[in-house]
């Protein structure tokens, strides 16, 4: 009972702070006469953030010393550290990866829900509100997931263990922007109970400003992951600039870390604009304050506003299952990564283009013609730079000595689909084919071949590859090899198919449509029951194997970069023996490239030493 | 056989696979033919590049697997200057190849009637959830949700598109002429069409006006059926529907 203690402290400051903000609220609301139960919401739930925070740890291991008041934080101890506020991030890795594994099960199941509805023409499993609220749902939820998982998760978990480092540069920061992610979660499942919300993970104003109480709280929740979201990237930035192990040169650092930092600028610059849009909408409902909505507002605004983080948001989703991808496949071909240097200038171009391609989005939103053609031929660009990509996974693998495991499986998942993902993205960069196809189910398609297919998969490959360091133990071969299987058979099956629709006129977020179409979304509906399916072994084998695998031995891949190189699990502040980096990562067959020597330092024993700047260059 | 004939192998059955397909039906305007056209040109160069990479994951997988109990790294080759070089020098010739057509071309062609006098103008208004036509000039609106939107062959046809005003963003959709554009409330839009076939919603049922942009309950229900006539015809129902 005592480990449950922080989330009992918490739920209870929750529901005071509530309390307060909300009677503040309904005090000013009765002074002035205006309504006042969405202000009172608003206002009611700001205090219970900060009560939550506050009752789960926040208060005793940060909040206390801003008052003078001692504070204590002891990041170590059994299970039960992962149930309050935690600044170590191997155990902040761990909440955000389980946290967001179940969020990922839940959203599934509404795509099974919506799938039932969509097998035939007519309207039989929902009522029209409950499909839209559901589609919503399942959207935002696996925004959410996207961001999260491979940022939030495993660049938590790994990044400061691939750079030799004891922590994040803002160990305290780190734990806020993760329990900030409960409310956000708690509030996207209540949303349902209070009305729902029926603009899609978009949110579009008029509509968003129109939705029942549950449209509020979907956008207070997208607000504040957007904070959790924008601390991340701070956090990373930070690190990985500031907490490099000796001789971690730029030239050295470890594919998947580019991949976190080049996706970590995204995070912190981009998302504050989704917090302004979402505001503005906030402040339209609770203030009646006009930006969107005509007479005086514009609602192409908020579209600009939107794409504007949301574009770029889509890379801070696939940079890192890139980064993932091309460690996996280096350290399974046994071979140095192909055109290391090319694929880091790529990272920088992809960042640098994502945020000047928002408006293929609008080609058919009635915006200024002269936009199009910019933003269509911005958007093509990037085909360069992710091209490089491919050329590097697909280079590091010829002639090289492919070790098929799981992890690999997956990597190789996501050079495929995301070809796919890729080539179908062209087309809706073209202005021409992109008033045919938008809105319509080849979109759909496309952003699942390539979130999905794509960071997903990377996801899953990062997963089983990390697994033995994370856990300890081993998984079962055999039963990864069910699920990549059936996945990937099962996923292709599922999204190829729902391109033909799409092509032929049926457009999406409907849960009714001419029969004409019915044919393609019945394969899609029975390969989609399969795709759920497949997440069965999955379950079975993380947990099971958790429990009862065998144990891991610290460097079960053989592979040569420095989170292998200390125990499954790491300790405490990572290294027994702390590492001096000497050589990049990936002196596969070449024995004249050293990683990195290991041994006590100077400043040995006071357990947050001060490491010598690592020297800048090659 | 080397994987370079299995890249050309599958490349072929790729292509033939999709132009024998015929997955649409014929567009019946000329905006939509450029589309289709546009479309087919995309695919046909999308298909090698997709093959490229299944038959590289295929045979690398094949002829490059570690043997059972092989513990050796493959030889350290970094990177190749010619390769990279070879590499970004397609893949930019292929985005400025797709940047000039059909994204430029399409960009004229989308654009090239603007200037001039349509045939027929109709001005739409969209709300929660149904759509209202007028045609400019003619006498004729239709509100109902039941009737049909008649439109005239081998015309230019300019529609005005907005929303009303306390109501939300829709979308103006016609998939048989594969055009589409918003209708915002507090702005009009507008979207020209040059028809080419005549067409019946009971016979294709892409001859529809369907609402695209999600505007809440009856979305999916917003929508008007559409008959395209010959020009005669067209001008006997305005008359008839005036009268």
């Amino acid at each position: 009972m005592a480990s449950f203690m922080p989330l009992i402290r918490g739920v209870i400051y929750a529901a005071i702070g509530y309390a307060i903000g909300a009677s503040i609220a309904l005090g000013v609301a009765s002074m002035t006469g205006e309504p006042s139960t969405e202000p009172m919401v608003v206002l009611g739930y700001v205090f219970a953030v900060i009560g939550w925070l506050m009752g789960v740890g926040m208060w005793k291991t940060w909040g206390a010393g801003w008052f003078g008041k001692p504070t204590e934080n002891d990041p170590s101890g059994n299970w039960s550290r992962y149930l309050k506020f935690n600044t170590d991030h191997k155990v902040i890795g761990i909440q955000y990866i389980v946290t967001f594994a179940v969020v990922f099960i839940l959203a599934g199941l509404l795509a099974m829900f919506m799938r039932a509805e969509l097998a035939d023409a007519g309207q039989n499993v929902f009522s029209k509100t409950n499909y839209n609220t559901t589609m919503s749902l399942h959207g935002i939820m696996m925004v959410a997931v996207a961001v999260a998982i491979m940022m939030g998760g495993f660049g938590n978990y790994v990044m400061p263990l691939l750079i030799g480092a004891e922590d994040v540069a803002f160990p305290r920061i780190n734990a806020l922007s993760f329990w900030v992610v409960p409310p956000v979660v708690v509030l996207l499942l209540l949303s349902p109970v209070f009305g729902g919300f029926d603009t899609g993970w978009t949110a579009y104003p008029p509509l968003a400003t129109q939705t029942p109480l549950g449209g509020l709280l979907f956008e207070l929740a997208f607000l504040t992951f957007g904070i959790s979201s924008i601390l991340g990237g701070m956090n990373f930035i930070a690190t990985i600039i500031t907490q490099r192990a000796p001789g971690m040169t730029w030239g050295r650092l470890p594919i998947f870390v580019w991949a976190v930092l080049a996706a970590s600028v995204i995070s912190l610059t981009a998302t504050q604009w989704i917090a302004y849009g979402l505001l503005m909408i906030i402040f339209e409902r609770i203030f009646n304050m006009v930006f969107f909505s005509p007479p005086g507002g514009n609602a192409l605004l908020y579209e600009h506003v939107f794409w504007f983080y949301s574009h770029p948001a889509v890379y801070i989703m696939i940079l890192p299952a890139f980064g993932a991808e091309l460690e996996i496949i280096s350290h399974f071909a046994r071979k140095p990564l192909f055109a290391y240097r090319w694929v880091v200038w790529a990272f920088a171009l992809i960042v640098t283009l994502s945020f000047v391609v928002w408006a293929h989005h609008l080609f058919t939103s009635g915006m200024g013609e002269s936009l199009h053609g910019p933003f269509m031929i911005l958007t093509e660009l990037i085909s360069i730079p992710t091209g490089i990509v491919f050329l590097s996974a697909l280079g590091t693998l010829w002639r090289s000595k492919v070790r098929l495991k799981v992890p690999l499986l997956f990597a190789l998942g996501v050079v495929f689909n995301f070809s796919i993902g890729g080539l179908t993205g062209i087309f809706l960069a073209d202005v021409a084919t992109d008033i045919a196809l938008q809105d319509t189910y080849f979109v759909v398609a496309h952003f699942h071949y390539t979130i999905m297919g794509g960071e997903i998969f990377g996801a899953f490959a990062a997963g089983y590859y990390w697994y033995p360091k994370i856990t300890g133990r081993m998984y079962s071969e055999t039963m990864g090899r069910i699920h990549f299987g059936l996945m990937f058979i099962m996923y292709n099956i599922t999204f190829l198919a729902m391109f033909i629709p799409g092509t032929v006129g049926m457009n999406r977020r409907v849960a009714e449509y001419p029969p004409e179409f019915e044919f393609w979304n019945l394969v899609t509906t029975i390969a989609a029951f399969g795709l759920g399916l497949s997440f069965l072994p999955w379950v079975y084998n993380m947990l099971n194997s958790w429990i009862r695998g065998p144990k891991a031995p610290d460097n079960p891949w053989d592979a040569k970069t420095l989170e292998w190189q200390t125990t499954s699990p790491p300790p405490l502040e990572n290294f027994d023996d702390f590492p001096t980096v000497t050589g990049d990562a990936y002196g596969y067959g070449d024995d004249l490239v050293v990683h990195a020597v290991y041994g006590r330092r100077a400043d040995e024993g006071d357990g947050h030493g001060h490491h010598p700047a690592p020297a800048e260059g090659d | 056989m080397t994987a370079g004939a299995i890249w050309v192998l599958l490349t072929i059955i790729g292509e033939l696979f999709f132009l024998s397909l015929g997955i649409f039906g014929d567009a019946a305007s000329e905006q939509g033919e450029f589309i289709d056209d546009a479309f087919i040109l995309l695919m046909v160069l999308a298909i090698p590049i997709f093959t490229f990479v299944v038959t590289m994951i295929g045979y690398i997988v094949i002829k490059f697997r570690a043997k059972p109990g092989e513990i050796e790294d493959a030889a350290p080759t970094r990177t190749h200057t010619k390769w990279v070089g070879f590499w970004l020098a397609w893949t930019t010739i292929l985005c400025l190849v797709v940047i000039v057509h059909p994204g430029y071309t399409g960009l004229i062609e989308l654009r090239q009637t603007k200037a001039d006098e349509p045939d027929l103008t109709v001005n739409v208004t969209g709300r929660r959830w149904q759509w209202s036509y007028e045609y400019e000039g003619r006498d004729v609106s239709l509100y109902s949700k039941d009737e049909m939107l008649v439109l005239p062959n081998h015309s230019l046809i300019r529609f005005n598109i907005t929303a009303e005003d306390q109501d939300v963003i829709h979308s103006f959709w016609i998939p048989a002429f594969r055009m589409k554009i918003d209708a915002v409330p507090g702005l009009t839009t507008y979207m020209d069409v040059n028809t080419t076939e005549i067409g019946h919603f009971n016979d294709d049922v892409n001859f529809r006006v369907q609402c695209a942009e999600l505007c809440g309950l009856d979305h999916s229900l917003m929508f008007t059926r559409i008959k395209v006539v010959e020009p005669a015809e067209f001008e006997q129902w305005i008359a008839e529907k005036a009268a």
